[in-house]
């Protein structure tokens, strides 16, 4: 896969000397007395009786980079839109930082406002806006949520369509551009707002696999700027080697999870095994 | 016919246009507040608007007429035949508004107000910079189709004396005795009226598909 990243050719992703610097990133979180950026304590999600997240706890250091793997059902879509309430919990904790909510208590706006504040989003389906250039997808919410000016969020927009390899899409409209373009541009959106951690939902489930490739290939640029993530995905590579860790779920469960290499090279658990044989055999 | 029967038509023209134009504008204002009364999250408020759109579209538009002109005009309060017939037609046309309104949210995909929620953008943005220009679109037909149906609708306005374009055709046939030309005439006019807005309905729409080709 590395070497197909290399090649991207006009659309190649590029670095500023900003993100190579920031790309000094801390030594992983293993072993270091630090708290965790994102914590969950026994998050719970119903649809009726059926139970799609049972009570899952979990915690995600600043700049870990943490993939969510799992048969389709398991809840890890759900898991990943709770957190920034897309989807909101009914039972448990989430906290981000210093805010804590409690799923028990319906959340007021403003708590909203402030968990979704840090939190950045990308989507299977992409979900750009369609009437508005690419540029003005990016600037929109820099105007709109921090009070950027125009011009101040154009130039930020720039910046961020340059690193995605975009630039030269600023005036087009979404629809004149590929797949993996648009999710690029969904990823430059996010990162718009400055959030301190990135959630993708499949981001790459619907594209064809060389379109894929450009869409990982920015993730792992972004993952190397030392960027928070979790990243719910079917993408076995991305796991193994660029997260630093895995969570496996099965039945809004959590099987198995630890550091990427071990979780996926030497699975403890039999749903795991199970799992990861059913995805090599494809 | 003589030039001058047709100018005698012809002087029906403006009142067709006013009451067609301020029909519809009003229906599209008050179709907004309606369908966000329709769509709102207070059930009471949501049934309110849902009884009162049921209750206006049910209702013939000639009886609507009737009632606010004979009805409401001659009791309660006094009001101008032509006054009449645009407030009847504005209800009328807000409730059909505010339907044509909502089934164009309803088409804009869930995707769209998820990723406004994920960016943290207020209410009022996702709706005034997100939501409301794409339904606009989707709208954009069937609000033209409407404007040319209510046109025609505007000639049960002659029922109550507004001086439109079939009062003036029914008087000048009462005068002639020459029915068909007239009412062809007077259909001619109708016919010339509804074009203009299904070219411009048509212009608009390939405009912004162009623009948002996807």
């Amino acid at each position: 896969m590395d070497g197909a990243v290399l090649h991207l050719g006009s659309g190649k992703p590029t670095m500023t000397e900003d993100d190579a610097l920031a790309a000094k990133r801390m030594p992983s979180a293993k072993g270091r007395a630090r708290k965790p950026l994102i914590k969950l304590d026994k998050l719970s999600k119903h649809y009726g009786n059926h139970t799609v997240l049972d009570g899952i706890d979990l915690e995600v250091m600043p700049g870990e980079v943490l993939a969510i793997i799992g048969p389709s059902g398991s809840g890890k879509s759900t898991l990943l839109r709770c957190i920034n309430y897309l989807e909101p919990p009914d039972g448990g904790h989430v906290t981000i930082g210093d805010i804590s909510l409690n799923a028990a208590a319906p959340a007021g706006r403003s708590e909203l406002s402030t968990l979704r504040r840090s939190v950045g989003m990308v989507f299977q389906s992409f979900n750009l806006f369609p009437h508005m250039t690419v540029l003005r997808n990016v600037s929109l919410a820099q105007e709109r949520v921090l009070g950027r000016s125009r011009r101040n969020a154009d130039d930020r927009s720039m910046q961020l369509l340059k690193r995605v390899g975009l630039a030269d899409k600023a005036q087009q409209y979404p629809g004149r551009c590929s797949g993996g373009q648009q999710q690029r541009i969904a990823i430059a959106r996010a990162l718009a707002l400055d959030p301190e951690v990135m959630l993708f939902d499949e981001p790459t489930s619907a594209l064809d696999p060389e379109l894929g490739l450009e869409v990982l290939a920015v993730m792992r640029e972004l993952a190397e700027t030392g960027m928070t993530m979790i990243v719910v995905t079917h993408e076995m590579s991305f796991a193994e080697n660029v997260s630093d860790t895995v969570m496996i779920m099965a039945d809004g469960k959590i099987i198995e999870k630890g550091p990427s290499a071990d979780v996926m090279r030497n699975p403890q658990q039999e749903r795991t095994k199970r799992f990861l044989r059913a995805v090599h055999d494809r | 016919m003589s030039t001058a029967d047709v100018f005698a038509i012809l002087r029906g023209l403006p009142w067709t246009v006013a009451l067609t134009l301020g029909a519809f504008l009003a229906g599209a204002v008050l179709g907004m507040p309606l369908v966000a009364a329709r769509q709102s999250r207070i059930l009471p408020l949501r049934i309110v608007a849902m009884v009162l759109i049921q209750i206006v579209r049910g209702i013939p538009p000639i009886l609507w007429l009737f009632i606010i002109f004979f009805g409401l005009g001659m009791s309660v309060f006094p009001i101008s035949p032509f006054n009449a017939a645009l407030a009847g037609l504005g209800l009328i046309a807000a409730a059909n508004m505010a339907e044509i309104y909502r089934g164009a949210l309803a088409s804009i995909h869930f995707g769209q107000w998820e990723a406004s929620s994920a960016l943290n953008l207020g209410r009022w943005s996702t709706l005034t910079d997100v939501v409301a220009p794409q339904a606009f679109r989707v709208a954009l037909p069937s609000a033209a189709s409407y404007l040319i149906g209510l046109m025609k609708e505007t000639a049960v306005a002659s029922t109550i004396g507004v001086s439109e374009l079939a009062f003036q055709g029914n008087q000048l046939s009462q005068l002639t005795f020459r029915g068909l030309e007239v009412f062809a005439l007077v259909g001619m006019f109708y016919i010339l009226l509804s074009l203009p807005v299904a070219w411009l309905s048509r212009v608009a729409d390939s405009y912004l598909q162009a623009k948002v080709a996807r």
